[in-house]
């Protein structure tokens, strides 16, 4: 199912190329004078204007060869060759479900019936589909895609008979390995490496990628890191503080990790670049660089399994006035990442991007927290083989609930790792290049702006977003998500959703019954029905219907 | 903490009485055409005005001497009392955790800092206290509230010691007990019971309504079910259909339900009712009867434990594209409720309750559900005498993910019913007070109208919202609880919720310096740098923060 939107409002106009919408956004400024708060609301005016037309894109993958870069390449081409397979309980289609954009939905409103009329996600705007993505990398380990898929161990076997054929043509381009950034475990798979000097390798790195852009013929490429977690590299002033320092770290030979160099890379050839892993890949100097050549960085670490659950539940948890004392989180894997995780430096970068998870929760609730009051808080990652991409994550949540009382709450969760990785890979290039089309003029300014280079939107397939300079992190998974729905809405002159339904709320309907309204006569009368003598079918609730229906 | 919040805006007006605020509510209507759908955006000037004053509340609980009455009760009187108790871990203090109002927060805007200021719920409106709520009530059990507290077997002893002397000389009244409503194993307590025809027994639940109300000065009752669940009561024509025929009924003695029985009276004596069981207490009749003398009703069943996780979960996964297939709930508990659960009739108005709790995040997601295609939902309760209060709840959810993956979340859920439910029990009645002070002009109207009669803002501490004929049912957690936000902010004229923060997200800040922001300067001159040249701080997200530190 795909649907066309059409928005029936004079603010917002359709030319050949864009979509050009004008947009009240609303703010509110709050200032405390001794036990008040003054709560000063604005309204600002934009203008945003989006580009129709969707290029043909080119995402280029750091660890192609992994797990997530053989499962989301295998993943796209069945989808494109609409290929089913047996599995012994039947026939299985090819889909992407656990993409936001395509098996998720938003609301529009009610239709003529007034029922809410639900879209995908990503037919709100005009949106590349993943079908389309011409997919190229990088790995250190010379595996073909076709091999690297079995090694992985993630997709049904019958659907890799048929892959086969398609994947293993494919190869990964020689990757940037610097032992002493990964743990020592990965040496096997270094059989496919650059030579030369720091800097001679990210000019290989930009001619790989200008290569993909002529002979793939995309327009357009984005570069992602799904490679192996790296150690946390140390910030040093006249090394990485500085866009400058680091392109000059870089001539000299300092230290500077090899996603960082991707990075580098990517941004010298103005490409988005987005950090699947949570390794500080971008250093002040890689963000400086990307603010001056206004290419788009996006981070840290796919919010795939235990981190997304925890941003859903500690956030329900709290919104309800619980009080979680004590979260614990282990979790066992078996494949490379896992592996990789398993040396002690580089789960230190897993532990501190799953540690910040709930501090945004915790810091809104002075209620339940005093002022750096905070849960106990325990990530533990263990290496067991043969539960290879299963991944478990065990939780036990416990919190304070009323008058002393414990509530407990042990979670097991079980699923392919690289399954849930990769629709967030798709979701994450899709709308970093939505966001390269979309501009905002603010009311009285003369120039359109573009998105800050630090692509905060993407913060909700993110276990450590990168925000910019003192914008506030939020990790809440439903206020993510509200964010990108309600910018995409912005763009097409729809306000933010409101939830409240207030026209069936009051004793009388309120909407009028023609004007501005696109309801035909019936629905319209069925609206204003809600009214003061109530009906037989009155106060119509789930279980009502049931019964009505036995008598 | 209390916060007194003043809008700074000339849309607010607040007089002596009242807080007048006009809002533009915004809608949309969506029309399909072919393959293309139009929408219709809208926007209806309303005028919201609030009652200032906050009266003296009395709640009127009936199976007050039950576990959530005795546990309510104890509560707010150990909060009035500022009592605190030895427990083997330390002191503990009174509280309200888990009372949406009373523990949880919500979001004003940024301060001057920039940081968000989060306030009290409580605080957006006057509202009641619940330190200031005067109890009464009704139990087919003459126990008096301090035995009965015993009894029940949640709070902890040396809470129970100091409160004793404060709940023993409450005593409920007589209750009408119509046997084949509950189960046999009820008999036992049935020591305190209403003599008399049925009708006989109505005028004496609103002479004790009258008797409270005058005897102990409050203002103004509301009336809340906590008692045993009923068996589901069959609709009939001619019995309980329109108001008519149920009050016609009550004189002749026909079947209607002790919880209809009380919605009856409480509602005759223009009292709000509130339904905490499962069963269909409000019948068609029951309903019209509401809506006639322009009465608030809620219900059903308090939404406290294993439901409220399952209307986060379900709504996380499905909101992801994530596809759950099956759900599986066992419940054991050994309270009363689940000795009267324990009868087959009584279990099914339970699982009636409990079933359709997921049905409008499936409905809302045609790509993962064709028409009709539900997930299996499958709940079991048993009665477990040694548990007592603390529940057990143990849900199975398996989804389908990407390529035929499966998502097993295994999840046991462990607290005390009674202090989960006890602060739902308070929110229900400070929502319903606060409801029956805001009323609402819409543009062109001359008069202002209240909130309909079925009060479906409650929607969010119900399991099975009752909402007005045509209105949505919506179950998700987290709009139910935007929905309240966001139409308290409207009486404050404040727009809903956005998460936008786009002032953070474009490449140059937007809001302007002074006019209409009440930001001091250094705070603005700090929020306009959020620019284009990265400083060293660019781009901090949690872990640089961290590492900073380091480097």
């Amino acid at each position: 199912m795909t649907e066309n939107i059409r928005i029936n409002n004079p603010n917002v106009k359709y030319t050949d190329t864009h979509i050009e919408a004008q947009y009240c956004y609303h703010t509110s400024a709050v200032r405390r004078d001794g036990d008040t708060l003054t709560v000063t609301p604005s309204v600002s005016e934009l203008e945003f204007r989006t580009e129709r037309r969707v290029p043909r894109l080119g995402v280029m993958l750091v660890g192609w060869g992994g797990n997530n870069g053989t499962t989301v390449t295998a993943a796209v081409l069945a989808n494109r060759l609409g290929l089913t397979w047996r599995t012994k309980t039947g026939e299985q289609k090819a889909n992407y479900y656990g993409s936001l954009f395509q098996s998720s939905t938003v609301c529009l409103g009610p239709g003529p019936d007034g029922k809410e009329v639900n879209i995908p996600f990503r037919d709100l705007l005009p949106m590349v589909h993943p079908n389309d993505i011409v997919f190229d990398g990088w790995d250190i380990s010379s595996m073909d895609l076709g091999s690297a898929m079995e090694r992985a161990e993630v997709l049904d076997w019958s659907l890799q008979e048929k892959l086969r054929p398609h994947m293993s043509c494919l190869r990964p381009r020689a990757s940037i390995y610097i032992p002493e950034f990964i743990a020592a475990n990965q040496v096997g798979r270094a059989d496919n490496i650059l030579k030369g000097t720091m800097a001679e390798q990210v000019e290989q790195i930009r001619a790989d990628i200008q290569d993909f852009r002529h002979s793939s013929g995309v327009e357009k490429v984005i570069v992602l890191w799904t490679a192996n977690t790296e150690r946390f590299c140390d910030l040093t002033a006249g090394v990485n503080d500085t866009a400058k320092n680091l392109l000059a770290a870089i001539q000299s030979g300092g230290e500077v990790s090899p996603s960082t160099l991707f990075a580098v890379a990517s941004i010298l050839e103005g490409c988005a670049y987005i950090n699947g892993s949570p390794q500080n890949t971008f250093v002040p100097g890689a963000i400086e660089l990307a603010v001056e050549r206004n290419v788009f960085i996006a981070g840290d670490d796919f919010k795939s399994g235990q981190t997304k659950i925890k941003s859903v539940l500690v956030d329900f948890l709290i919104s309800a006035g619980i009080k979680p004392t004590s979260i614990v989180s282990y979790n066992h894997l078996g494949n490379n990442d896992g592996m990789n995780l398993s040396a002690p430096q580089q789960f230190r970068s897993k532990e501190i991007s799953k540690s910040n998870v709930v501090d945004d929760m915790v810091n809104s609730n002075p209620i339940l927290y005093r002022k750096g009051e905070k849960p106990d808080h325990c990530v533990v990652i263990k290496y067991v083989p043969y539960v290879g991409d299963s991944k478990r994550a065990m939780d036990e949540y416990t919190s304070e609930i009323m008058m002393g009382g414990t509530n407990t709450i042990a979670m097991h969760n079980t699923c392919e790792d690289s399954l849930l990785a990769s629709p967030i890979i798709l979701d994450l290039v899709l709308l970093t290049e939505l966001c390269q089309r979309v501009c905002v003029r603010p009311q009285g300014s003369e120039t359109f702006q573009s998105f800050h280079s630090v692509l905060a939107i993407l913060s909700f397939m993110c276990k450590a977003p990168l925000v910019p300079p003192g914008a506030p992190l939020v990790n809440a998974y439903f206020r993510q998500r509200a964010c990108i729905e309600n910018i995409m809405r912005a763009c097409l002159g729809l306000p933010p959703q409101n939830h409240m339904h207030l026209e069936h709320k009051l004793q009388r309907g309120f909407l009028p019954r023609h004007d501005n309204r696109i309801y035909d006569n019936v629905a319209t009368k069925m609206v204003l029905s809600t009214g003061y003598h109530a009906s037989q079918q009155n106060g119509v609730c789930a279980h009502s219907i049931i019964i009505f229906s036995i008598d």
